[in-house]
């Protein structure tokens, strides 16, 4: 009952419609087909094209962002550094590798040392080469290590710095063994490590040489690096 | 309907542009040409490392110097090796000053080793393939002890990395003359004239 009565009107309706429109559409009908397959095969190849420009462009970005620089993934971060034990080895990540190949860099592998890096201080702001700088404590058990301080992107130019870095054998230390370097853009007493340019981010690596702890970084905390702590910021 | 195949589009795009990244940054370490395996090729015909940073000043060496971020303590050279040509034996006298050596193939580096493993002053590496390795121990003499460490490479082509450091100052002349000591040769010819020399006088 409900159905018969709901199916007349809806199948009246359309039929009437259908009758008056059918003479027109026989005419536009053909020109609209026409025009849509040339439009839709003329947009087909177009968002083809776009596809795939799309995704090459993207892709080659994205690579190259990835690649150029430091290494994107792959570090342990210890405190305000960051240990990166396989970036040398075998087993390293194909971003390390790509990287690595276009530095033309040669990185230390396990059982030569380890690289630690830190481009922020111990409260998580970067390092600026307006500031003063103080590096305390210790450093992981290793026959040698260097601390040096770099400034990211291209070098300086002008004169060349007093000193780039130091070596755990010339470093002053206390009675106790501990050392402090100051890392300031101005002269400062006992063991200062001048700002390798006058402004902007520095960023300091701490190379330990034929160590065990590169086989074990998981074993190193925030009390077996030295801690950098920002003391003062000048200009 | 064409909006629905824009966003098609661009969903495969993304697919693409992702197939694309992987497929770059795999291929990135393969057709490098400022890459270190590369450019240490410079070393191929020299019985020395290439020393690539030096601490004393003075010029560096050709197609040397391109370490990016050099540690300035650290005297740096390099040998490459093709293991077609024979095993190379690196050999390393271990004086004052920290020595390490380690051995990179295109990939990576595969083995390293500092002078505390020096077997009476002296450290001899010999980077070989497996077949190399089979024929070493075949013209072994039973009972003599060789202090060669014989190390199986993963790829005919490879460098090795002398890397000498200058705790002072004042040892970084010696820094450099130390990684300029060190021995890169090819082991082969020694081996069959030995043996020749010993067949002969029996």
């Amino acid at each position: 009952m409900a159905l018969s009565s709901g199916v007349g009107p809806a199948t009246g309706i359309p039929g009437r419609e259908d009758v008056r429109r059918d003479p027109r559409e026989d005419h536009g009908s053909r020109l609209r087909r026409l025009a849509r397959g040339a439009a839709s095969r003329s947009s087909r190849v177009g968002l083809f094209v776009y596809a795939l420009t799309l995704g090459g462009l993207l892709g080659l970005a994205s690579a190259d962002y990835a690649t150029s620089g430091g290494y994107p993934f792959g570090g342990t971060s210890i405190g305000s550094w960051t240990a990166w034990p396989r970036a040398g080895s075998l087993d390293t990540d194909p971003y390390a590798r790509a990287v690595n190949a276009r530095r033309g860099d040669i990185p230390l592998a396990i059982g030569e040392g380890m690289l630690l890096t830190a481009a922020s201080d111990d409260d998580g702001r970067v390092l600026d080469a307006t500031c003063t700088y103080r590096l305390a404590g210790v450093t992981p058990p290793a026959r040698a290590w260097t601390i040096t301080v770099t400034g990211r992107g291209a070098p300086a130019t002008g004169q060349e710095p007093v000193r780039t870095g130091f070596t755990s054998t010339e470093i002053l230390r206390e009675t106790d063994g501990r050392f402090a370097i100051l890392l300031s853009p101005e002269v400062q007493a006992g063991n200062w490590l001048p700002m390798p340019r006058p402004s902007g981010p520095v960023r300091l690596a701490l190379r330990l040489y034929d160590t065990p702890v590169a086989a074990s970084v998981g074993s190193l905390d925030r009390d077996s690096l030295p801690a950098i702590e920002r003391t003062g910021c000048g200009s | 309907m064409s909006r629905s195949a824009f966003l098609l589009a661009t969903a495969c795009g993304l697919v693409i542009a992702g197939i694309v990244h992987i497929a770059t940054v795999l291929a990135i370490p393969r057709f490098s040409e400022g890459d270190a395996f590369t450019r240490a090729r410079a070393s191929e015909t020299l019985d020395h490392p290439l020393r690539i940073h030096g601490l004393a000043g003075g010029p560096p060496a050709a197609g040397g110097a391109w370490l990016p971020n050099p540690d300035p303590a650290v005297s740096v050279g390099v040998c490459s090796y093709d293991l077609d040509d024979g095993p190379m034996r690196v050999s390393a006298q271990s004086g004052s000053l920290m020595l390490s050596v380690s051995m990179h193939s295109r990939r990576g580096a595969f083995y390293a080793v500092t002078d505390q493993a020096a077997v009476r002053g002296g450290l001899d590496l010999v980077v070989m393939t497996r077949a190399q390795y089979d024929e070493a121990l075949a013209n072994d003499v039973a009972g003599e002890v060789t202090r060669d460490v014989r190390i199986i490479a993963p790829a005919r082509r490879g460098f090795a990395v002398v890397r000498v450091i200058a705790a002072l100052p004042s040892e970084r002349a010696a820094a450099d003359a130390a990684v300029q000591a060190v021995s890169c040769t090819i082991d082969s010819p020694a081996e069959p004239t030995g043996d020749e020399a010993g067949s002969g006088k029996s």
